[in-house]
């Protein structure tokens, strides 16, 4: 993997590239991947009014306590439709953002019918058809990144299915492929099958997806495992050791043992080892022979397709790793399954995806209550089966912790909003649209005039933050808690995020144009004005201080022409965007 | 002055955190004030710059064995990767004092930039330095019967351990921990620990900030002035950024801005009047960071400093697959970027004043897998500057084999210089006293050498 970078061997240099892609596409074309069914349960409709404690002691995903089987073990919680700030909320953590319209629905509808539509909502389309519904599959585009990065902010910002889109995101924090640094042609398409498998998997089972981004080229590609050879003692070789390393400590066990609510198991007071290096020696046996299923890199196809073996390049002898042990004589995927099967059935992986999630869509310091809720429902959905991903979701979503208003107003509740968030929460609010189809954003990492994050773009398998962030010598780190997303904010970094914002919202980019007809209706009334965009963008969370701030501001741009109400629109955008009341999502 | 006022506070916060202040001990009050007055008044200037390698350098081909009976061990143990021993001829090292027993190192053929550089006295090796909690043998290793950093060969803790003594989630790191010691003497606190490349745990202290740059320096608020045709929106821009709310992530994310608002000018306008120096930088990220703390070093009198720890990186170093294809790259980018650093130094008459050293996360594996190494632990490494005790290396040569004495399995090195002695001798260098070193590097104590003597 040439000129990959690790963990933060990011120069604070300008290298922010818009995508300038020119094609016009038909949105067509139905994905084939649609069979999920989901039942509804239906016994929660609403906000969870109390928190009542003994609910903590719900032994078993309480949020999908209604599915089946075993009955709650506490009283269902109070439920009552929800308010519009607390619709703006939920959406705030299960979405890419929110118009008026999706916080009507919720309202409308109830939690529970949204979550349900969302879990039963195919994908209108796949990236990699929309790569090729666009052309991009034209060999002008076999060197290069084009196309990438409009079809993904085209998903996130105008698809449907947003909880699919959120909880994608979320994935794509900690399974992570960067375009940047696959060694391929048609990056695009690599890096689309890859998010593919993510999107398409994010409300299936956990084992399931563990194999396909196992078994999808571009992450061969990036943890280098593609081509893995079996050792070989006359030429001094042994396995790359690459991707069994990261699959166990990054996507799905940690270094150190866990109890079933994330905490660490202790022995005396030290914490347990997950692994050793014997562990990832061994597992590395088994994840040899892997490789390509065509030759044929002229078109990208092959890039969408399970890697498949090549048998004299697997490691036959016995390998163990975990306490178990692959026999001799096992073939490449038999070997896989054995191994993926032991890690699947590890203590350690239910919690260490709960928290995750929870910290990517929540709160970035869970009680160890809340993820042992969602521990046990990805344990067991209540129809006994581990890794069901929808169950996970409505335990995280559903939870009291969550949900509680009373959360809002704890200080160490809730988490920084990811920088591509917030440009998505401004595209959803104001009904950004690219009419070329082409959503011109292109790649927003560079940190010192776009977000310093953009989606798969990561230079490295740890993500642009990590999940163990501490800002240091900040209340944050003397409390003992993370902040994740403080890894990549600091100096330039709040300044560009501005000063992109500021552009963004003024004028877009390409023909990517909010449309502000509606909240322009409020432009002449400061309170109005701000009272609606505090309920969109940050769930009426702005302090009465921020919001006169904000009003002397709008109130001295004028109200006699279209520019000054637009100027005005602009301002309160902008200012409840750069107010920390809203950049703390709650 | 609000400057000075920053550096007085930020030195009682720290005589207080150190127990010093109030009524228990004035002697040791004074003491203590002593010596900080010592570094504070001193009309010198001095930084420390470290280059992080990340994703762990293979320390086999960056620095070669080259006698014959060690380079024909690499070669056997790593023959898909090895350099041919005639390519490594026109690099071989000719340190003052010859290493014992005939035993010889080349620079990669990449690293040949470097060579007058080491040549001329500038630049000492380090051999086989990494991460240690105390000095540690192979038995040792193996019957776990000392200490050892915590989880060993992974990338996000072996970073932060090499430069916090911690595992990931430190909240602070030696290079902060030094400006804890030492901003007080600086005019403005905050400039002390400046980043080139992003947030790096080094250079946070327990006061200390870490003050991050961009490749040209701090980026201006582009509605610094008016905010869509309103001058009270800028204010209200401005205001609202850096109001601290309750909630503890809104609270931090203010802190930054104000930070970052509050310095722009200085900064900006000490670097416009930076001189234009002479010296070339490559347009690489590396070049251009190195470029940045040039010409914030050419500023540091208008800055009020007299001590600046630094911190640029390169990544692409974890190479698991095409080591012998793109190492050499890599090191080449260093090389070309840390040689204009250094002339850069001299053309500024600061070259006495300015020592850079490398650091990354651990070292490779001796072995190969076909065509790339895994994750290891002791690497090679470098230190450069006018007051380097140069051409010479520094440490233990370590047995290039499989299992060997010096290494715990496929060529992993048990380093046997630790990053604290490492750090200690750059410290002390720096204005670190003995008595302060344990406060900066907790693990120095368990040292008899704490100062490798190559500065």
């Amino acid at each position: 993997m040439p000129g990959r970078r690790i963990f933060g061997g990011e120069a604070m240099t300008d290298h922010a590239t818009i995508d300038l892609e020119p094609a016009q596409i038909d949105e067509g074309g139905d994905d084939p991947w649609r069979s999920a069914q989901y039942s509804i349960p239906s016994n929660l409709t609403g906000t969870i009014i109390a928190t009542a404690p003994l609910l903590a002691l719900a032994a078993c995903g309480s949020g999908d306590s209604g599915s089946t089987g075993t009955p709650p073990i506490s009283p269902p919680p109070v439920v009552a439709t929800p308010t519009s700030t607390q619709a703006s909320r939920f959406l705030a953590q299960s979405s890419m953002g929110s118009s008026r319209a999706d916080v009507d629905a919720v309202v409308s509808t109830g939690y529970d019918s949204w979550i349900a539509n969302q879990l039963a909502m195919p994908r209108a389309i796949t990236f990699w058809d929309w790569l090729m519904g666009a052309g991009y599959n034209n060999t002008t585009n076999i060197n290069t990144e084009n196309g990438y990065n409009s079809a993904v902010w085209r998903q996130l910002i105008s698809g449907q299915d947003q909880l699919r889109q959120r909880v994608g995101m979320a994935l794509l924090d900690f399974i992570v492929v960067g375009i940047d640094g696959l060694t391929t042609n048609w990056k695009a398409f690599a890096q689309a099958a890859f998010m593919d498998v993510l999107w398409d998997n994010a409300f299936g089972n956990y084992r399931d997806l563990m194999e396909k981004f196992t078994l999808i080229p571009a992450m061969g590609l990036w943890l280098t495992f593609l081509g893995n050879k079996k050792g070989n003692t006359a030429a001094g070789t042994q396995p790359d050791e690459n991707f069994a390393r990261e699959l166990m400590q990054l996507f799905t066990l940690g270094l150190y043992k866990l109890n079933a609510d994330g905490t660490q198991q202790l022995t005396g007071n030290s914490p347990v080892e997950t692994y050793n290096q014997d562990d990832v020696s061994g597992l590395a046996r088994v994840l040899t022979g892997f490789t390509f299923d065509s030759t044929n890199s002229t078109i990208p196809d092959r890039l969408r397709r399970p890697m498949t073996q090549v048998a004299t390049d697997h490691e036959t002898g016995a390998s163990t790793f975990l306490g178990t042990t692959v026999p001799a004589g096992t073939d490449g995927f038999g070997g896989l399954k054995i191994a993926l099967d032991a890690i699947f059935g590890h203590q350690n992986i239910a919690p260490f995806v709960s928290k995750q999630l929870i910290q990517h869509l929540v709160t970035s310091n869970p009680s160890a209550a809340y993820v042992g809720r969602v521990s046990a429902a990805f344990a067991n959905n209540g129809s006994g089966v581990r890794g069901d991903m929808k169950a996970v979701i409505r335990a995280i979503l559903m939870d009291p912790e969550a949900r509680s208003d009373a959360n809002i107003s704890i200080t160490t509740f809730g988490k920084l909003r990811e920088p591509v968030m917030r440009l998505t929460n401004w595209a959803r609010a104001f009904a950004v649209t690219s009419p070329s189809d082409t959503w011109a954003i292109g790649d927003t990492s560079s940190p010192l005039n776009r977000l310093a994050q953009s989606p798969g773009h990561s230079q490295s398998v740890f993500n642009f933050f990590r999940p163990g962030y501490t800002p240091p010598h900040t209340s944050i780190a003397t409390q003992g808690l993370v902040a994740p997303e403080f890894q990549i904010t600091n100096e330039p970094s709040v300044i560009a995020y501005i000063n992109y914002m500021q552009s963004l919202i003024q004028s877009g980019t390409g023909d990517v144009r909010a449309d502000y007809t509606s909240i322009l209706t409020k432009a002449s009334d400061s309170a109005a004005l701000i009272d609606e965009i505090n309920i969109v963008l940050a769930a009426s969370e702005l302090s009465a201080v921020t919001v006169a701030t904000i009003r002397t501001a709008v109130d001295s741009i004028g109200t006699t022409t279209s520019a000054l109400l637009s100027n005005r629109v602009y301002t309160a955008i902008l200012l409840v965007m750069a107010s920390p009341d809203y950049l703390a999502q709650k | 002055m609000m400057t000075s006022e920053q550096s007085r506070r930020a030195f009682l916060k720290r005589s207080s955190a150190l127990g010093i202040v109030g009524a228990a001990s004035p002697f040791v009050m004074n003491l203590a004030a002593i010596g900080e007055a010592a570094a504070a008044t001193a009309s010198d200037y001095k930084a420390l710059v470290c280059i992080f390698l990340f994703g762990g350098n293979d320390y086999a081909n960056t620095l070669p064995p080259y006698d014959t009976a060690n380079y024909n061990a690499y070669f056997n143990n790593r023959t898909a990767l090895a350099y041919l021993q005639p390519d490594l001829a026109a690099t071989v090292l000719n340190p003052g004092t010859p290493l014992p027993g005939g035993r010889q190192f080349a620079l990669a053929p990449a690293l040949a930039p470097l060579l007058p550089i080491f040549n001329a006295g500038k630049m000492a090796v380090m051999l086989n330095v990494g991460t240690l909690v105390q000095p540690t043998t192979k038995a040792q290793y193996i019957s776990k019967s000392v200490a050892l950093p915590p989880k060993l060969f992974s990338h996000n803790d072996q970073q932060s351990y090499w430069q916090a003594s911690s595992p990931e989630g430190a909240s602070s790191g030696w290079g902060g921990r030094i400006g804890d010691l030492l901003q007080s003497g600086n005019g403005t606190a905050t400039l002390t620990c400046i980043n080139a490349s992003g947030n790096a745990v080094f250079l946070s202290g327990r006061q200390a900030v870490q003050y991050a740059v961009g490749g040209t320096g701090p980026i201006p608020l582009a509605a610094n002035a008016t905010l869509f045709g309103s001058a009270a929106g800028s204010t209200a821009l401005k205001l609202l950024m850096t109001s601290p709310p309750a909630n503890v992530f809104g609270s931090e994310h203010s802190a930054v801005a104000k930070r970052s608002l509050d310095l722009y000018t200085k900064v900006s306008s000490a670097l416009t009047g930076a001189p234009t120096l002479a010296t070339g930088f490559p347009a690489t990220n590396l070049g251009t960071q190195l470029k940045i703390i040039a010409n914030l070093i050419s500023v540091s009198s208008q800055l009020g400093a007299k001590r600046q720890v630094f911190f640029a990186s390169i990544g692409g170093f974890d190479l698991h697959d095409s080591l012998a294809a793109n190492e050499p790259g890599l090191l080449a980018g260093v090389a070309a970027a840390l040689q204009s650093f250094y002339a850069a130094t001299i053309e500024l008459g600061v070259s006495n004043q300015v020592t850079s050293f490398t650091a990354s996360d651990f070292g490779r594996t001796l072995l190969s897998n076909t065509d790339g190494a895994d994750h290891g632990w002791g690497s090679m490494h470098f230190v450069v500057g006018g007051a380097v005790r140069g051409q010479q290396i520094y440490g233990a040569p370590p047995v290039f084999a499989n299992n060997g004495p010096d290494d715990v399995g496929q060529g992993r090195l048990l380093p046997t210089m630790s990053v604290d002695q490492y750090a200690a001798t750059m410290a002390s260098w720096f204005g670190v006293s003995d008595t302060n070193m344990p406060t900066v590097l907790p693990n120095i104590p368990n040292y008899t050498t704490k100062n490798i003597g190559f500065i």
